[in-house]
């Protein structure tokens, strides 16, 4: 199978996933495209768009909200779809989660208003992840949209992702963190030898004041910490959802397969839906010339024929490379669909841009 | 033709988004400058598999290895390696800071996840941390730090800024002040920005020289455009063209095998002249290209050809 449509038509979420640097910005709004095109109501939830991809999407800088905006002339009046775009906020993302846990408004303010609470929610390694997982999960519940997409922030280790809802349950249970949190004693009688450690060695380090901040943004955490455990329990199980889909973007060069591989080893261990490939900016595999021709060709003066046939040769070489890298990629994505694109002269930014490569998606 | 600018300071931070082969380039200018007769160390420091060998040695661990000796000449000349696991960082710091045993258990790798998620950007600061005192101590002559890709070198350097606004006393200030001083040193310090001559990463590298040079006052080297296609004139013609200037005929299959490879290759070319030109329009350093390797896999043989790349440029 050739084309991403089933997971364009089906699918309820849509993740693309995959290493730094391979344009999967713009195969997830291509593949939201494809979806509005297809009578879907579509939302794309981008992180960290070109400028140009973003303006397309109509999230440029002084239009850029946390909140979906439409994207015009995508499709015709008969299709009946719509699409949609966000740009990722973390910070918002990590407030409203804050406010929708917080049993009061003044439990929330309290984790609002903490300076290191404050400091932590846009840098936090990892938040970022964390968020645009929120993020789904909020435009999900909302029962507003067909089709969520989410493009999924750059990452050294893309599986850093499907991690975060596990590591944020896993810091909620660090014992420091338990020690701190439990009752409501005060900090001087913090009895955990561990808690005392850490807060004595963050005193040490960075000063009573931090101290202080952090006390404080633990406690008030306490208040929402179910909510937060319970989300993170239910982001878990959406990722999963047979509804869920996580297309894989990679380009032919050997890094970029490295890490796409291990993706997809990932995906199958555990046990996120694989919804299909997508192998992006591969070179074009020029005609081969004859034997004869070949021949006749192989020893020229210097001279324009002479680089045309260098050229020639030079780009067969690396088409051909390339191809042979992708086939422990393309063995590794099973039945799944798999889809190749051709390096383009010029990056893709505007609607019909896009447009023309939905149709080759999907 | 000299290439001094390879060792201008003591420590160079080679960046460049994620797909731009800024390890690769990274990698290349250790071997260029050991080539020069300088001891070098090699950080990675996310510690990407494969770097190692790549550089003539064992895979790269969290303590430093000699990878390669006599690169220059008999005697002169070394390749080092390592990563700093920022857990690591934070031990050597607290024994450096002469900080007892009970702390440092507290502190132990366990808390650190703890501790770096009160302190913002701690773990970042803490490698940088451990390079400026690789750095003082002269640990080599040449430090290459090959630092975190996609979006992640502009806040791993701005750490140390960043983490005052909430730490307001304490030898982790102490420890920022300091990073911060060496990262406006350009003696001691400077950035090697990596791009493609394609649009999206000549913008970002557009935007990354503003963050790193004007932001964080980071003094940068040339601008380095990876993986340029060398520049073929002859490609300008078509092919039948080409084959009059050398008295020949084509028979139609070789016009049209050969125009198959000219046509892209043109408009390549055409993009990349005016990417790099753009570059240069935007930006007051000087700019490097290094050639385009027709191989998706960089072995020795493809680094030490990048690493010729990098003396015989020319920064214009």
């Amino acid at each position: 199978m050739t084309s991403l449509s089933r997971a364009v038509t089906d699918a309820k979420l849509l993740l693309t996933c995959g290493p730094g640097g391979v344009g999967k910005t713009t195969i997830a709004a291509a593949l939201g495209v494809a979806a509005a095109r297809a009578g879907r109501k579509t939302v794309v939830v981008t992180v960290d768009p070109a400028r140009r991809l973003a303006d397309a999407l109509g999230l440029g800088k002084e239009t850029a909200t946390d909140e979906p905006h439409r994207v015009d002339r995508v499709t015709d009046r008969s299709e009946g779809g719509e699409l949609w775009a966000l740009m990722l906020d973390a910070e918002q993302t990590f407030d409203r989660l804050v406010r929708d846990q917080s049993p009061s408004k003044k439990q929330a303010d309290a984790v609002l208003n903490n300076p290191v609470y404050q400091a932590i929610s846009g840098s936090l390694s990892g938040a970022q992840e964390y968020m645009a997982i929120e993020r789904l999960h909020q435009l999900h519940t909302s029962g507003e949209w067909d089709l969520i997409i989410v493009d999924t922030p750059p990452s050294r280790h893309a599986i850093d992702l499907l991690e975060a809802p596990d590591r944020l349950v896993g810091f909620l249970g660090h014992p420091v963190y338990r020690a701190l949190t439990v009752g409501q004693r005060a900090f001087a009688r913090v009895t955990d030898a561990a808690a005392s450690m850490f807060l004595w060695a963050v005193k040490r380090l960075a000063g009573p004041q931090i101290v202080e901040d952090t006390v404080n943004f633990f406690r008030s955490l306490a208040n929402i910490e179910g909510g937060l455990r319970k989300r993170a329990k239910e982001v878990s199980a959406l990722l999963r959802d047979k509804d869920t889909c996580f297309v894989v973007v990679s380009s032919p060069r050997a890094e970029a397969v490295g890490e796409a591989r291990h993706l997809l080893d990932a995906l199958r261990a555990k046990n996120f839906p694989f919804g299909g490939l997508v192998v992006n900016l591969i070179h074009p595999l020029p005609e081969a010339l004859t034997a004869e021709d070949a021949a006749l060709l192989a020893d020229l003066d210097d001279g324009p024929l002479a680089e045309q046939v260098a050229w020639h040769s030079e780009l067969t070489t690396l088409a051909t490379a390339e191809r042979a890298e992708l086939v422990s990629l393309e063995a590794l994505a099973g039945d799944a669909p798999i889809v190749e694109l051709p390096l383009l002269d010029h990056d893709i930014h505007d609607v019909p841009g896009l447009i023309d490569l939905s149709a080759r998606l999907a | 033709m000299s290439a001094d600018w390879l060792t201008r300071s003591n420590v160079v931070i080679v960046a460049g988004k994620g797909g731009v082969g800024s390890s690769t380039v990274a990698a290349a200018h250790a071997l260029a400058a050991a080539r020069q007769g300088v001891d070098v160390l090699f950080i990675a420091v996310d510690g990407r598999p494969g770097m190692g060998s790549l550089l003539g040695g064992r895979e790269i661990t969290d303590r430093t290895q000699m990878l390669q000796r006599n690169v220059a000449s008999r005697g002169s000349g070394t390749i080092a390696a390592r990563t700093i696991p920022a857990e690591q960082a934070f031990g050597d710091y607290l024994e450096l800071k002469g900080v007892g045993g009970i702390l440092r258990r507290a502190a132990s790798a366990a808390s650190l996840p703890m501790i770096a998620a009160a302190t913002p950007g701690l773990e970042h600061l803490l490698v940088l941390g451990k390079i400026k005192e690789l750095e003082l101590d002269r640990a080599a002559d040449l430090i290459i730090v090959d630092a975190p890709p996609a979006g992640h070198a502009a806040p791993f350097l701005r750490s140390a800024s960043g983490l005052s606004d909430v730490v307001k006393s304490g030898p982790i200030l102490d420890q920022a002040r300091e990073v911060s001083e060496m990262l406006a040193d350009s003696a001691r310090c400077m950035a090697l920005l990596v791009a493609l001559p394609e649009e999206t990463p000549i913008t970002e590298a557009i935007e990354l020289a503003g963050e790193l040079g004007d932001e964080i006052g980071l003094a940068l080297l040339p601008l380095v455009v990876n993986a340029c296609w060398p520049d073929r004139e002859g490609l300008a013609k078509t092919p039948a063209m080409a084959a009059r200037s050398h008295k020949m005929k084509l028979s139609a299959e070789a016009k049209s095998a050969l125009e198959s490879a000219a046509a892209f290759g043109r408009s390549r070319l055409e993009q990349q002249r005016y990417q790099i030109e753009r570059l240069r329009g935007e930006r007051p350093e000087p700019v490097i290209t290094l050639p385009r390797l027709t191989t998706p896999k960089i072995g020795p043989a493809e680094l030490s050809a990048l690493a010729d790349a990098l003396v015989e440029a020319d920064p214009s």
